[in-house]
């Protein structure tokens, strides 16, 4: 990329420049990859600047105008149960935060009717947490959250976790009796979500592990872990 | 009640619950859209409320950022942007758009650029955001005083080219030449 264009970048992403100049812009961003990773990152080295600016709390109908907008989650019956489930979740989230309540009543308005029902799939798990750590002290590596009721693992990356070349990352589960389970190779991707059988979702209770493993290609054909532990983290509630 | 203070600061770990919450937006939870505004909203806000000086305007600017975050959640990388960073930015260029909105005619749709800016190559490290503000500011510093300033009044405040060169008194070539001088030497500095 030219300087020439790089200034253009960053005086759109600025906001520097208007009218008919912006237009070109905008048409160049919607083009464009390599300008528009130079808009993004103008916006991303100048970002740090905001944190000066003092927080002031907004106006307390705003949260309440928000969720009326908020467009239908989706359509067809399967989306019932999971809305339900929101819900729940939502009533989770507004207990102590009393200035919440009042838009949780408008919230649950809007959406389809039946959310209270279904006493069976109230009383479904809770989801859990883990966050992975490669020690301690060190920042998440990865996030991951287990939907019981979904069977729906998701981890999302956090933090550097390098591969070494020719190898992979394995993912297993250790329950309480102390053996690693396989969850499978983790795909190299910032975010993982995995719908695990019955007999591997049995293994992802509260206190259970989560731990990284570094396996050569393909993964470990042992059955457990061959290389290195270099992350993990236990399930909690959420 | 917790919320954020700025864009540094809240912890390795409030800014790991921030990407999970970003990740239960972009399943559709309302739930976790009302507890990232909760603690995000006082900050995007406070940027909104700065550029736009009013309160109305402010407001419908932050409703029209969480309806954004609520579409395009799952664009976000944490990988390329800190949580905090990618809601300010989106707050910010909303009512960038809404000042030159003001102006019949001019309206830059920034917010709808940053929308689609999901293929960009990293421009964040992973490092974390301390240093990316102390990078920042070390780089601003090494600038003219001129410059600085200028710059800062575009980021900050949302001036534009024919503001800046009306309030300073100089033709718009002289401050396009300012400005463009001064982001040259800031990305030469940031990348040093």
């Amino acid at each position: 990329m030219t300087d020439e264009d790089d200034l253009l970048a960053a005086e759109f992403a600025l906001g520097l420049i208007e009218g008919s100049e912006a237009e070109v812009a905008r048409a160049r961003v919607r083009t464009d990859a390599g300008f528009r990773a130079a808009v993004a990152a103008w916006s991303q080295r100048m970002a740090p600047l905001l944190a000066e600016v003092d927080p002031v709390d907004p106006p307390a109908d705003t949260w309440a105008a928000i969720v009326q907008r908020l467009e239908p989650a989706g359509d067809g019956r399967d989306n019932v149960v999971r809305l339900e489930r929101r819900a729940r979740r939502w009533r989770a989230v507004a207990a102590g935060a009393t200035a919440l309540a009042a838009s949780l009543a408008v919230a649950l308005l809007s959406f389809p009717h039946g959310v209270f029902e279904r006493p069976r799939e109230r009383r479904s798990p809770a989801p859990l947490v883990a966050t992975i750590a490669t020690d301690k002290a060190a920042p998440p590596a990865i996030v991951a959250t287990w939907s019981p009721a979904t069977r729906q693992l998701v981890m999302v990356l956090t933090g550097p976790m390098p591969t070494p070349p020719g190898r992979v990352h394995q993912l297993w589960a250790i329950p309480a009796d102390g053996k690693p389970r396989s969850l499978g190779v983790m795909p190299d991707a910032p975010r993982l979500r995995m719908t695990l059988p019955d007999a591997q979702a049995e293994l992802l209770r509260s206190g259970a592990q989560l731990a990284v493993s570094v396996e050569p290609a393909g993964g470990s054909t042992t059955g457990l872990p061959t290389g290195p532990v270099i992350a993990s983290g236990q399930l909690s509630d959420a | 009640m917790r919320t954020m203070d700025g864009l540094t600061s809240g912890g390795r770990e409030a800014q790991a619950e921030l990407v999970l919450l970003l990740d239960g937006v972009a399943r559709r939870e309302p739930a976790a859209l009302g507890e990232l505004y909760r603690r995000t909203s006082a900050k995007l806000f406070g940027i909104a409320l700065r550029l736009l000086g009013d309160s109305g305007e402010a407001q419908d600017v932050l409703q029209e950022s969480y309806l954004q975050v609520w579409r395009s959640a799952a664009g976000f990388d944490p990988a390329r942007a800190s949580a905090v960073t990618w809601l300010a930015v989106i707050a910010r260029n909303k009512a960038i758009d809404r000042l030159r909105q003001r102006k019949p005619g001019s309206s830059a749709d920034l917010a709808e650029a940053e929308a689609i800016a999901d293929d960009s190559p990293s421009a964040f490290d992973r490092a974390s955001g301390s240093d990316e503000a102390a990078r920042l500011a070390a780089c601003l510093e090494r600038l003219d005083e001129r410059a600085r300033a200028l710059i800062r009044a575009a980021f900050l405040d949302g001036r534009s080219y024919a503001q800046l060169a009306n309030s300073e008194a100089v033709p718009l070539g002289t401050m396009k030449s300012w400005i463009r001088r001064g982001l040259l030497s800031l990305r030469g500095c940031l990348e040093a």
